[in-house]
């Protein structure tokens, strides 16, 4: 898929969505405009650009470099982790608390995505981890999730 | 009299220890993001928000701006010594930059790109402090129909001059401005978009969106290209240039100051823009064009000038008028927001303290620069050592402590991640992600402009044309909107294709 498809996809996904759940709201009158008027213009406008830049990117495919999900997964493997790994940090972070979570975060991290030695990866872990809590918790007084630990 | 009277004010405010203090830790940050390729002043702003939680406004933006200007004097270094520009307005630096480190004048050219930024950035504040508070005064008389034609003016400007094509960037600014109407409608009280989610009732938090596409999206593209950085050895022969280098770049540096300041004003990459067009007009007044390239001063010293003093002049419009022309300047006016000032028209009336100890800080910042970027550009150099698999992984768990630490809300880590994911996408699109960031935070002004202006006119759309201002300014957005159309069907030029393939 050519770049100008990828982006009008999203332009008509978000352009489509904005339509759907502006209808519902009140549109007013001219002498008094509705909260539906100014997200309804908008999302009219994202659905327009995205039918232009869809025609637009007719015959512009992209060579395939790899195909299947395979190959997308390998392409994109760094990305990917990174993403996964932070959404289960966000998901683990109230349940465990910062400390625990940060810590493993940032162990994962340096193990499995910059591929550092297990050792090395515990020690940058332990720095940066606890670091980070005692930085944000104790000295600027940020209000971090306990968790399942008593601190 | 009154200017002198409040800079003397300013002074007061920025000489105090706690201030100085600030402004250091800014410019060196600065300086650091500016030099390590991967993270740029966006992400170096957005990453240092949470640490000004606990600090006054004044602190707060004193530190931040020297972030922003302290990137852009840091960027040339790595363009000139390694042929990687570490700030996208450091990309036409390396043409003839790269080429002096070769013919071993790296030091002079390092000390001209300094000193040119000095000269550029200093001059410009000058005219800040000048024309920021009379741009002010003229504004405080606006009303609804005259500050939505600014504001109209302001997002076709940013689709004219942005990166990338006018119908590239209208989509990602029809795209910030619906997601700014998620939450609360503010004239009728009515729930837009909220599915019933209580945190998104007062809108989406502008901290995670700007973290989320600038931070986490940058690194997400860096990572994607490669961990490990092959660091060149660098030898620093004399920083000093000689008599002919010095008299070569005088012209090219005052050239690059009038130009990046008017280029400042404009809305877009500004800084990007008047590096390019600072080069392309030294190489038409050169008697020699045919060198340039191959390691002129003037191609080091015009555009590393203009830059700086359009990052300077990009904070005009965003102190005065409240309309941040630039992704920087934006972020800025979320961390004034989160410590409760709006900058504006009213801005520099109503808060003078904090107006004034920014305009005498940039002085003192562009000082410390000058010391930081000469004497101590080796230590800077040194940094890039670090490898980027150790730094993103901290950045990642600053971003993500940053924005829980504002609102203590896990669904702000879910827009973090949903938005960094998305800046990532935008990215390998080519689409800009910065107009979309503008356009989230000047959305809400605009909408409310349009409507109180309808509601003022019992509907009548004559009301826009009524003020001499507002007809002036929407008849001049409706010719530049036909100019745009016309400029992207018509062939492009050597110059304009130069700076996309920049960009």
């Amino acid at each position: 898929m050519s770049k100008e498809r990828g982006g009008s996809l999203i332009f008509l996904a978000v352009g489509i969505y904005g339509l759907v759940f502006s209808i519902g709201l009140p549109l007013g009158r001219w002498n008094e405009p509705g909260p539906a008027v100014f997200p309804l213009a908008l999302s009219i406008l994202l659905c327009a650009s995205g039918i232009f830049w869809f025609i637009q990117g007719k015959g512009k495919e992209e060579k395939k470099e790899s195909a299947g999900l395979g190959g997308f997964v390998q392409k994109y493997k760094t990305p990917l982790r990174i993403v996964g790994l932070t959404a289960a940090f966000i998901l683990a972070l109230e349940p465990l608390g910062y400390l625990l979570a940060s810590t493993l975060y940032i162990f994962v991290l340096f193990f499995w995505v910059s591929r550092y030695r297990v050792w090395i990866a515990v020690v940058l872990a332990v720095t940066f981890g606890p670091g980070s809590w005692l930085f944000f918790d104790k000295l600027l007084a940020t209000q971090l999730p306990q968790g399942i630990l008593p601190f | 009299m009154d200017v002198l009277n409040n800079l003397l004010l300013g002074f007061q405010t920025a000489l105090t220890f706690k201030n100085i203090y600030l402004c250091f830790i800014g410019c060196l940050w600065g300086t650091v993001v500016g030099v390590l390729p991967g993270i740029g002043p966006l992400a170096g702003i957005a990453l240092l928000i949470p640490a000004t939680f606990g600090m006054d406004a004044t602190g707060a933006i004193i530190m931040l701006a020297g972030i922003y200007y302290g990137a852009m004097y840091g960027g040339s270094t790595t363009s000139i010594l390694m042929n990687i520009p570490g700030e996208s307005a450091s990309v036409v630096t390396c043409i003839d930059g790269y080429q002096m480190t070769r013919k071993g004048r790296g030091g002079a050219a390092l000390f001209i790109a300094a000193w040119g930024s000095w000269v550029g950035g200093t001059l410009s504040i000058v005219g800040l402090m000048f024309l920021a508070p009379t741009l002010a005064n003229f504004a405080v008389k606006f009303g609804p129909p005259e500050m939505f034609s600014v504001l109209l003016i302001a997002f076709i400007l940013l689709g004219s001059l942005g990166k990338g094509s006018f119908f590239k960037t209208l989509p990602m600014i029809f795209l910030g401005l619906l997601i700014g109407t998620i939450g609360m409608d503010p004239l009728t009280g009515t729930m837009r978009f909220t599915h019933g989610i209580k945190d998104l009732y007062d809108g989406i938090g502008f901290i995670p969106v700007a973290m989320g596409a600038f931070g986490i999206g940058e690194i997400l593209s860096s990572t994607e290209e490669s961990l490990i950085r092959t660091v060149y050895k660098i030898k620093l022969r004399e920083l000093l240039p000689n008599r002919e280098e010095l008299r070569a770049s005088w012209g090219p540096i005052f050239r690059g100051t009038g130009l990046g300041f008017l280029i400042g004003l404009l809305p877009g990459s500004a800084h990007v823009l008047s590096s390019f067009v600072s080069y392309t007009l030294e190489k038409r007044l050169a008697k020699r064009p045919e060198e340039f390239g191959t390691g002129r001063i003037e191609g080091v010293a015009g555009p590393e000038t203009a830059n700086n003093a359009a990052s300077e002049s990009a904070m005009i419009p965003f102190l005065g008028l409240g309309i941040p022309t630039g992704p920087a300047p934006a972020v800025m006016m979320i961390a004034l927001l989160i410590h409760g000032i709006r900058p504006g028209p009213l801005f520099i009336s109503e808060q003078p303290q904090v107006f004034w100890g920014l305009i005498a800080s940039m002085y003192i910042g562009n000082v410390i620069l000058l010391i930081l970027n000469l004497p101590l550009v080796g230590i800077f150099v040194n940094l890039l050592r670090v490898p980027f698999r150790i730094l993103f992984p901290i950045i990642l768990l600053i971003c993500l402590v940053g924005t829980y630490s504002v609102n203590s809300s896990v669904i702000e880590l879910v827009i973090l991640l949903v938005f960094g994911v998305l800046g990532y996408i935008f990215r390998k699109l080519e689409y800009d992600v910065a107009p979309f960031i503008l356009a989230l935070i000047i959305g809400p002004t605009i909408e409310i402009a349009f409507r109180q202006s309808l509601m003022r006119s019992a509907g009548s759309f004559s009301i826009f044309f009524k003020s001499p201002i507002s007809c002036t300014l929407i008849v001049l957005s409706c010719l530049l909107f036909f100019w745009n159309i016309y400029r992207a069907v018509r062939p492009k030029k050597e110059w304009e294709k130069a700076l996309e393939e920049g960009e």
